[in-house]
């Protein structure tokens, strides 16, 4: 990587925008409702039979979380434009092309999302200490889950550009609402490990359901805070 | 730009003026500064170290204190219910001849004990436990070999009694031998110390005997002799070396061999020498057994069937006359370790047999013995006894009077069935009664004593008065059972049945539980004074010491004699105010001393930081919050006992943690070299720690969530076969990996190579030789049957062959490693080439291809000048000397160091602790380098260019100092052990020696169990020497080490302080013992060994590693 190519990525490292409209506003503001509430509907379950429960909640999660993607977020293409303007874009483009420019990165971001990130996050949750030889579907459905609620927007939106996701891996990515999602996602899964270990004896306890409480949480707290509280801002790590 | 490098640069300009003048003066009179500030450093490091050793010992010596000890002796003709004659009724006083019984009448002349160490109860026990659990599972090696004591209990019940001997903590055999002579309860301040006993001083069973003219013959363990110099018969007794937890037969054969002559001749040859009373034999090869192979191994099962034979031999051969006790002192936890309070550990073993008919059973519902340590019987109740039970059990039969400050109470059976095998219940209320009257008599003298009394520890005498538990532990529910008792035995006298009888008993003995109970939850008697005034001047010093290392304006070093100097005049005039005020202080004199100077001296170092201008050391970056919370954290969380419990497992979350941050941090550096190598080493730091973790050792409160694979099984403590290949592994791969991170800036020259690339392989060889021959001689694979009869090599053999690599491989770590380590120079080369600007450069990621833009590009004919005292200009101007290896000539050479040590680390490992150290090394190599690459390089000022300086400096942050104690801890844990005093790998000690030898013995054993602590200790001056531009100050230098010296020891500080508080904060919790405790210990003892290995090894070596590259580079 050249020198000199360098400060041109940074320059382009924008928080990203909601698209403006009626509905992407509704289900930005939906969207949390929706992951919270499906958490709490099976909380029970979860508790009861965790491997069931993510099974079954995977596909509702990536169903709300495309729906997200296609409402909410500007697909890679549309970052480069500077100020969306709705009434300009509908000239430009024929509906139906819209829908189509939206529905495959969108089709593209949840195929990455399984076949990279899932087996990519499996790896880290093991690494922070997940068990290596027993619960390996628990393991395995926390880490869908976990790459469900972290990455595929972040592919709806950046697309695969090698310079971005560095930015993204290295937390040099100013703060938005999809970015602070994903952080607070990872964030909440690191602070649910915490109360594993503590002779409570209690039956929520067992894993993965307090990582997987945190990352629900901490998604949504982070979509908000992201959104809202720390938009535009960068991590700094000196 | 930090002060470090300020520093080097102003003394790179004076140096400059200096050399003008007279170079070689200049140089010289540089290097004797050196070495006087590195002088004046170490003072000071050895200075806080003082003030922390000053701390800790007022805490432990508050803390560890237990009870006071009365002198007075119990007398024959003394019976204590004459105490209150009015109250007790007088016709029923004890009859006070040994010839008849002192204060009842006796059952037995005399005894033979045999002690069998370790003896727990389900290997006593029948399996599986009851019919009904048949398919339970199959039997382990240690199951139904020992059947003689079940068998004869259930089959003869009036001759023989089996039952579960409960154990108080701690479960080592010295406090166990104390608990069952004395029936008091332990003190722990001698539980750590298995090493050494001491005579005890308190009224007990042995001196009893000895009072009454008793012969008492002492076969076997030599703790004994240690406890009870003098009392034993000097021809007849045998003592024999108890340590040795290696040799499984020396000490069994040898009881043996005196045991039987003794018992079978003792009719015939009476009145001549082979006249005894009281025999006690104590056995000890169960117990090493289970050291060093755990339970579950076969050689467990010999050992246990050949105690069966001891066993039925004793009986066979037993006079009439005489009590046969076959007893544990204490159990073993399922690795076969002991020392703690788990279940396993406590459970052991009471086997009483008489040749005449003489044990009854309160309850005639449950002849059979307990089948397993915790069976209730029919009222709930467990039917196990307390070790301390003996005491006055075995004092009444033989017609002795009871220890003065016996807890213990009469075990029913043994008074029940006199003679007849009926129930007698007058006789076992007598009994109680007696012993009873005692155990009120001691508190009412314990609670009247004067403080003076106390024998415990001269400190103590004064301090008695300020503590809060002083009260003696009789409760109001005490004294009511204790006047229902005595009300009770009243209306028994005036209307004798059985059944009053027998409410009179029981009423006697639940006061006496009840008793015990108190004692056993009230008796810690902490000392509060000395524990605050302990936490008090630690908690300073550990404020002092961040002060020191991370708020601390200027050279850290410089600063150093300063702060010296205040603090020693603070500390003298702390210890001369302590001649005046000695009077009005709570604490005795040497207490009030050492408090004195220890504050003295935090005023004086924090009166001397303050006139810096110190700023409060708050963490003030990304890195500052990260490093301070990973300390925090922990250091709060062991105010949890399950956090202090998962402590492995926290550290690994916490090392990956931080881990991954420095991953991102790596990704986001602009040079795409830093990057890639900071990435990469993250990268394999996070692999690696994750492999490490694999290596558990669970202790038992993590059961059933943890599955230990240190050892080949949970039940055992030997290595399983795929483990010996670990050792092998480590030859082949390790030098190659240290090799990689030497050639990559071109430091694998000169000695690196030598000792590297042969004398550690070799090394390591023979290492992996030594735990191959250790694991053959464990599992007997050279003894068989061969065309020539039984082959056997003897274990004789193979151990003298052992003993000897091990003492060639420590010889070659610390003989060869530290000549090399000494007289080495530089790991540079020189070479001459064609002026190619490429080629300048001294180290490139690939270590081929090194472009001048990216790394240390130096004024190579400068830096050649300044190295021989003749200058020859270069010979022909096209010309250019290349310096091989510049750029990190500081930090390999001073790298050689960890390695040596590594080296004697390595051998006093089981293998898979071998794996862990080997990964730790790496990971520290690999922390090196990536530290390196998130910091500035030493020629960043070359470019000009600000989108390519480096955005972090790692180097100058507290993350270095920090992960290296987080890795040592963590590392703690996967090298077997834990925090209770059940892991401590004592067979460690037995590796280069054959017995016990001090100081080298307990050395051995602090070198096994903290290995990694001081590896990374040692490894801590690396961090600001790798990769540093080796014509940098050395002063500046000196500087960085003492700061990244300083966090290091904090951690461990504020772990330490931390511990301590929340043990003195919790020292009423149920898991004070089990948990608190032994983590408090481990922590204060870590901060010793790490500031004494920090000051004696690390600092130390800083001073020949920067000298031997001054030399070349000038000072």
């Amino acid at each position: 990587m050249a020198p000199d190519a360098e400060p041109k990525v940074l320059q382009s490292a924008k928080p990203v925008e909601l698209l403006q409209s009626q509905p992407s506003f509704f289900f930005a503001n939906l969207q949390p409702i929706l992951l919270l509430g499906t958490l709490l509907f099976s909380f029970k379950s979860l508790v009861a039979d965790p491997v069931h429960t993510l099974l079954g909640l995977a596909p509702t999660v990536a169903i709300v979380q495309a729906i997200y993607c296609v409402v909410c977020l500007p697909s890679t293409g549309d970052v480069a434009a500077p100020t969306p303007k709705p009434g300009q874009k509908k000239k430009a483009v024929k509906p139906g092309q819209d829908i189509w420019a939206k529905v495959i990165p969108a089709f593209l971001s949840f195929t990455l999302t399984i076949v990279l990130s899932a087996p990519l996050l499996y790896i880290i949750v093991i690494l922070f200490g997940a068990p290596l030889t027993t619960h390996h579907p628990h393991t395995l459905l926390f880490a869908l889950h976990l790459a469900l609620l972290t990455t595929p927007h972040l592919y709806y939106v950046h697309g695969l550009d090698a310079s971005t996701w560095l930015r993204l891996a290295s937390l040099q990515q100013p703060i938005d609402e999809s970015y602070g999602m994903s952080l607070g996602a990872c964030v909440g899964a690191w602070v649910g490990a915490i109360p594993i270990p503590l002779d409570w004896d209690r039956e929520w306890q067992k894993w993965p359901v307090t990582v997987v409480v945190g990352m629900y949480v901490g998604a949504v707290v982070g979509k908000l805070a992201g959104g809202y509280l720390f938009k535009g801002w960068k991590i700094k790590l000196a | 730009m930090d002060d470090g490098e300020l520093q080097a640069e102003s003394g790179n300009g004076s140096s400059a003026s200096d050399r003008e003048l007279n170079p070689e003066v200049a140089s010289k009179q540089r290097e004797v500064q050196f070495k006087a500030a590195h002088g004046l450093l170490v003072a000071f490091f050895t200075f806080v170290l003082l003030l922390h050793i000053g701390g800790i010992s007022l805490f432990l010596s508050g803390f560890l204190l237990t009870r006071r000890v009365l002198d007075e002796k119990s007398k024959c003709s003394e019976s204590p219910l004459y105490v209150e004659p009015s109250a007790i009724g007088e016709h029923a006083a004890g009859r006070g001849t040994y010839e008849d019984g002192c204060w009842h009448e006796k059952s037995f002349d005399k005894a033979v004990i045999i002690v069998i160490d370790a003896l727990r109860y389900d290997f006593a026990a029948p399996y599986p436990p009851s019919s009904a659990s048949v398919s339970l599972r199959r039997p382990r090696h240690y199951h139904n070999l020992i059947p003689v004591l079940y068998e004869t209990a259930a089959q003869q019940s009036g001759n023989a009694l089996l039952l579960p001997f409960i154990a108080d903590p701690p479960t080592t055999t010295l406090q166990r031998l104390k608990g069952l002579t004395t029936g008091t309860l332990p003190t722990f301040v001698e539980g750590g110390s298995n090493f050494a006993g001491a005579e005890i001083l308190e009224d007990n069973l042995v001196g009893q005997l000895k009072t009454a003219g008793k012969k008492v013959v002492h076969l076997g363990d030599d703790t004994w002799t240690s406890l009870f110099p003098g009392h034993f018969h000097p021809n007849l007794s045998h003592a024999y070396d108890s340590f040795n937890v290696w040799d499984l037969h020396t000490v069994d054969n040898g009881v043996t061999e005196h045991l039987f002559p003794l018992l079978r001749f003792q009719e015939t040859v009476s009145g001549t020498e082979a006249d005894w009373d009281v025999i006690i034999a104590h056995y000890l090869g169960v117990d090493h057994a289970g050291h060093r192979y755990g339970p579950d191994h076969l050689a467990m099962s010999d050992k246990l069937a050949q105690m069966d034979e001891v066993v039925r031999q004793a009986i066979s051969s037993l006079p009439n006359d005489t009590l046969l006790v076959v007893m544990g002192d204490h159990g073993m936890d399922p690795k076969g370790d002991h020392g703690g309070e788990s279940d396993l550990e406590v459970e052991s073993t009471l086997f009483l047999y008489s040749a005449q008919t003489h044990f009854g059973t309160p309850d005639t519902t449950l002849i059979a013995p307990p089948a397993t340590a915790r069976e209730r019987d029919s009222t709930g109740r467990e039917r196990s006894v307390p070790q301390i039970d003996i005491v006055p059990t075995l004092s009444l039969l033989l017609g002795l009077p009871i220890p003065y400050s016996n807890l213990g109470k009469p075990i029913p059976q043994a008074f029940l069935g006199r003679k007849t095998g009926k129930p007698d219940w007058k006789n076992l209320a007598e009994v109680d009664r007696i012993t009873a009257a005692q155990v009120h008599r001691y508190h009412v003298a314990y609670s009247n004593a004067p403080s003076s009394v106390t024998k415990l520890s001269e400190s103590v005498q004064e301090d008695h008065k300020t503590d809060d538990e002083v009260v003696p532990p009789t409760g109001d529910a005490l004294d009511t059972l204790w006047r229902k008792a005595l009300q009770r035995w009243k209306a028994a006298e005036k209307h004798p049945n059985q059944d009053k009888w027998r409410e009179v008993a029981e009423t006697f003995d639940d006061y006496l539980s009840e008793n015990l109970a108190v004692n056993q939850r009230q008796w810690a008697s902490f000392n509060l004074p000395l524990m605050y005034s302990g936490i008090f001047v630690l908690v300073g010093s550990v404020l002092v010491s961040a002060l020191y290392a991370r708020g601390a304006h200027g050279n850290a070093s410089g600063i150093a004699p300063p702060l010296l100097l205040r603090g020693l005049l603070g500390s003298l005039s702390g210890s001369a105010l302590s001649f005046l005020i000695s009077g009005l202080s709570p604490l005795s004199f040497l207490f009030t001393c050492v408090f004195l100077a220890v504050s003295g001296g935090i005023v004086g170092i924090t009166s001397g930081l303050a006139s810096l201008s110190s700023k409060i050391p708050l963490p003030a970056s990304f890195w500052g919050w990260i490093c301070f919370l990973s300390v925090l954290l922990p250091c709060i969380s062991f105010a949890s006992n399950s956090f202090t419990i998962w402590e492995d497992e926290i550290l690994l979350f916490s090392l990956v943690t931080s881990g991954v941050l420095l991953l991102a941090s790596s990704l986001r550096q602009r040079d795409p070299q830093d990057r890639a190598i900071g990435t990469l080493n993250s990268v394999v730091f996070l692999v690696l720690t994750r492999t490490a973790s694999l290596s558990r050792l669970c202790r038992e409160e993590q059961m059933p969530y943890c599955r230990s694979t240190y050892y080949a099984s949970a039940t055992s403590s030997t290595s399983s076969s795929w483990q010996l290949a670990i050792p092998w592994l480590a030859t082949v791969l390790l030098p190659s990996v240290i090799r990689y991170f030497y050639a990559r800036t071109k430091n694998y020259n000169g000695s690196a190579i030598i000792w590297i690339g042969f004398a550690f392989r070799i090394d390591l060889f023979l290492i992996a030789m030594y735990w191959l021959s250790d694991a053959a001689d464990d599992g007997d694979w050279l003894t068989g049957k061969s065309l020539y009869g039984t082959i056997n090599v003897g274990k004789d053999t193979l151990k003298t062959m052992r003993i000897t690599i091990a003492q060639v491989v420590l010889s070659v770590a610390f003989a060869a490693g530290y000549a090399t380590f000494l007289y080495a120079s530089p790991f540079i080369s020189v070479r001459t080439e064609d002026p190619a600007p490429e080629l300048t450069g001294s180290i490139g990621f690939d270590g081929q291809t090194s472009t001048a833009t990216t790394t240390t590009d130096i004024d190579v004919n400068t830096a050649f000048t300044t190295i021989t005292p003749k200058p020859k200009p270069a010979a022909k101007p096209k010309q250019k000397l290349i310096i091989l290896g510049y750029a990190n000539t500081l930090g390999t050479h001073y790298f050689l160091l960890p390695t040596l040590w590594f080296l004697a680390l390595v051998l006093l490992q089981k293998p898979m602790g071998q794996g862990t150290l080997s990964l730790l090394l790496t990971q520290i190599l690999c922390l090196l380098e990536i530290l390196d690459a998130n910091s500035p390089s030493p020629d960043h000022t070359t470019h000009s260019d600000e989108e390519i300086s480096p955005i972090t400096d790692l180097r100058n942050s507290a993350v270095g100092p920090t992960l290296l104690a987080l890795l040592a801890l963590f590392h703690f844990f996967k090298t077997g052990h834990q925090a209770t005093l059940s892991s401590i790998q004592w067979e460690a000690a037995f590796v280069p020696l054959r017995t016990i030898r001090y100081p080298w013995s307990p050395l051995l054993v602090i070198l096994n169990t903290f290995a990694p602590q001081i590896l990374c200790a040692i490894a801590v001056p690396a961090l600001a020497l790798w990769k540093r531009h080796p014509r940098l100050s050395q002063m500046g230098l000196l500087s960085d080490i003492a700061r990244d010296m300083a966090t290091h020891m904090l951690v461990y500080a504020a772990v330490a302080v931390a511990t301590v508080i929340e043990a003195a904060w919790l020292r009423r919790h149920l898991m004070l013992y089990r948990v608190f405790m032994p983590r408090m210990l481990m922590g204060v003892v870590m901060l010793g060994v790490v500031e004494v290995v920090g000051i004696a090894v690390a600092l130390m070596g800083v001073r020949t590693s920067i000298g031997s590259v001054k030399v070349v580079f000038g000072w």
